[in-house]
């Protein structure tokens, strides 16, 4: 009880001490946390946030969406064939070596500025890391279950649907959790370089012009998008299947 | 095999089970020779077989080869030359004569207890699934885990999982059913309780029963018939018949002077396989 009270204390905490370091520091350089809220209220009243948050919301669900598709292609391929997955391997090591925004010029170049390009950044972003976690899930499905629901006179396409399936859903679902935080750090860089509106464009434009308070306005927005979906969305669907392992 | 009058668990439910001891299956396995890639011979001209309604325990020390052995003796490895047949019929993993139970409960953890037991009536989907879920309610009933019915699998102790397995294939009415291990990971209470248990249950159903076990006195208190492994590839060492009178039960039994000289002749072979070894 005493640990969780910790857990609560944690962003109040961080409020003082930002709001501390303001009080040292003039306002055009680290505004105040309540200057910071003015501003989002000012943004929300023009409705200019609505279309930047959803601008970016867009691009987030195309290219994690095609990511996704692309996964589960990738990733059952992998698992099914010996020869695709050590053939995938080194290249699947390469593209997550390479921070996805260095994709960002080269996408920019081919599909010009635009909706396609930053959606290009996500897809390379997400796609990776999501293959190989479906890839590893589909290979530990258990053998033992496969060869007991066989004996109890499954034939193959009833494996798939009363095995494989049910049986991927844990790591699926952690797949999706790690591709949607990935695409989403991709997505805000890209915008910083080439877009007209979005969050990161929200975050670069606040820089240029000096605006301290609007990019510390588009970094808490970026951080509690992310924060939103990851523990309110993800975990908790993973959450149902963590007792999966004790049986 | 007769294991005497089995007194029926939670009454009705009981009775959909049929209560006939021919319901066994006739086992052969002929001249079966086994060797990876074809160069690390496992079995040479192995022949073992089970008449209907036999307990035949098989006993082998470890590096006996004891998973090729299951996994052909179920289907699932195809031997290199021979025959491995239930009533006649080249075994597979999914023919309905074949029950297995594993040394691991291996249930499904996203189905309930009911939801396992059923998996197979699912699957062969040749009932309605009203009927399909009194079946399943019944096996349970067999094992005395009908109230269990709505858990899950992680909700449920060891010993209570390996249980609600053995429903799972009981419920199909196999006619050979193939154990592996399947107490051995219990503690040793759990494990002396499901041994009568089985031993109650056989005697109503009737399988013929292969069941793999490293514990000496596991297979002699089972078994009509012990069969000793050999370390691979040699196959079987040799065979002892268990003559205890049956129904068998846990003190009494192991209380003879048969029972103890029988593990004493079993512990003296495989002293002499290990030291030959």
């Amino acid at each position: 009880m005493r640990t969780r009270l910790y857990g609560w204390a944690a962003f109040p905490a961080l409020l003082l001490v930002w709001s501390a370091a303001a009080w040292n520091l003039p306002p055009y350089v680290l505004p105040q946390p309540w200057a910071v809220a003015a501003e989002a209220v000012r943004w929300l009243d023009s409705g200019q946030l609505a279309a930047h948050v959803g601008a970016s919301l867009l691009r987030e669900a195309g290219g994690f969406a095609v990511a996704v598709l692309g996964a589960l292609a990738l990733g059952l391929a992998g698992a099914l064939s010996p020869g695709f997955r050590a053939f995938s391997a080194p290249l699947t090591g390469l593209f997550m070596a390479i921070p996805p925004i260095a994709w960002a010029p080269l996408s920019m170049i081919f599909f010009g500025l635009g909706y396609v390009a930053i959606t290009m950044v996500i897809v390379v972003a997400a796609l990776f890391p999501m293959a190989v976690t479906v890839q590893e899930g589909f290979l530990a499905i258990r053998n033992g279950n496969l060869r007991a629901a066989r004996v109890l006179g499954a034939r193959r396409w009833q494996l798939i649907r009363h095995v494989y399936l049910p049986a991927s859903l844990p790591f699926l679902t952690a797949a999706l959790r790690i591709g949607f935080s990935q695409a989403w750090r991709a997505l805000v860089a890209a915008e910083m370089l080439g877009a007209s509106q979005g969050i990161g464009w929200m975050v670069a434009m606040g820089g240029q012009i000096g605006n301290a308070t609007q990019v510390l306005l588009g970094v808490a927005i970026i951080g509690m998008t992310a924060w939103i979906t990851e523990s309110l969305v993800f975990r908790r669907i993973e959450r149902r299947y963590r007792h999966w392992h004790l049986a | 095999m007769d294991c005497g009058i089995p007194t029926s668990p939670s009454g009705s439910r009981f009775e959909t089970f049929p209560d006939d001891r021919s319901g066994g299956a006739a086992f052969h396995v002929d001249g079966v020779d086994f060797a990876y890639d074809g160069t690390h011979p496992m079995f040479r001209s192995l022949a073992l077989s089970a008449r209907p309604g036999e307990f035949v325990a098989l006993l082998g020390p470890s590096g006996c080869g004891k998973t090729t052995l299951l996994n052909l003796l179920s289907g699932f490895l195809p031997p290199d030359s021979g025959r491995i047949t239930i009533d006649g019929e080249t075994v597979t993993p999914e023919m309905p004569a074949l029950g297995y139970v594993f040394q691991s409960p291996q249930l499904f953890p996203w189905l309930d207890v009911l939801d396992n037991v059923r998996f197979g009536l699912r699957m062969a989907g040749r009932l309605p699934e009203a009927e399909q879920r009194d079946k399943a309610l019944a096996a349970l009933a067999l094992v005395g885990l009908d109230a269990a019915a709505g858990k899950f699998p992680h909700q449920l102790s060891g010993g209570m999982q390996q249980r609600v397995a053995l429903a799972r294939a009981l419920v199909l009415e196999p006619r050979l059913l193939l154990m592996d291990e399947p107490f051995a990971a219990l503690d040793a209470i759990t494990r002396a309780t499901l041994n009568e248990e089985l031993l109650r249950l056989c005697g109503r159903l009737g399988q013929t029963v292969l069941f793999i076990t490293h514990d000496v006195e596991e297979a002699v208190f089972l078994a009509d018939r012990v069969v000793l492994l050999d370390i691979a590839p040699a196959g079987i060492h040799s065979e002892l018949t268990i003559d205890l009178p049956r129904p068998r039960r846990l003190r009494e039994t192991r209380r003879l002077e048969r029972f103890t000289a029988l593990t004493d002749t079993l512990l003296e072979r495989i002293s002499a396989i290990v030291a030959a070894a």
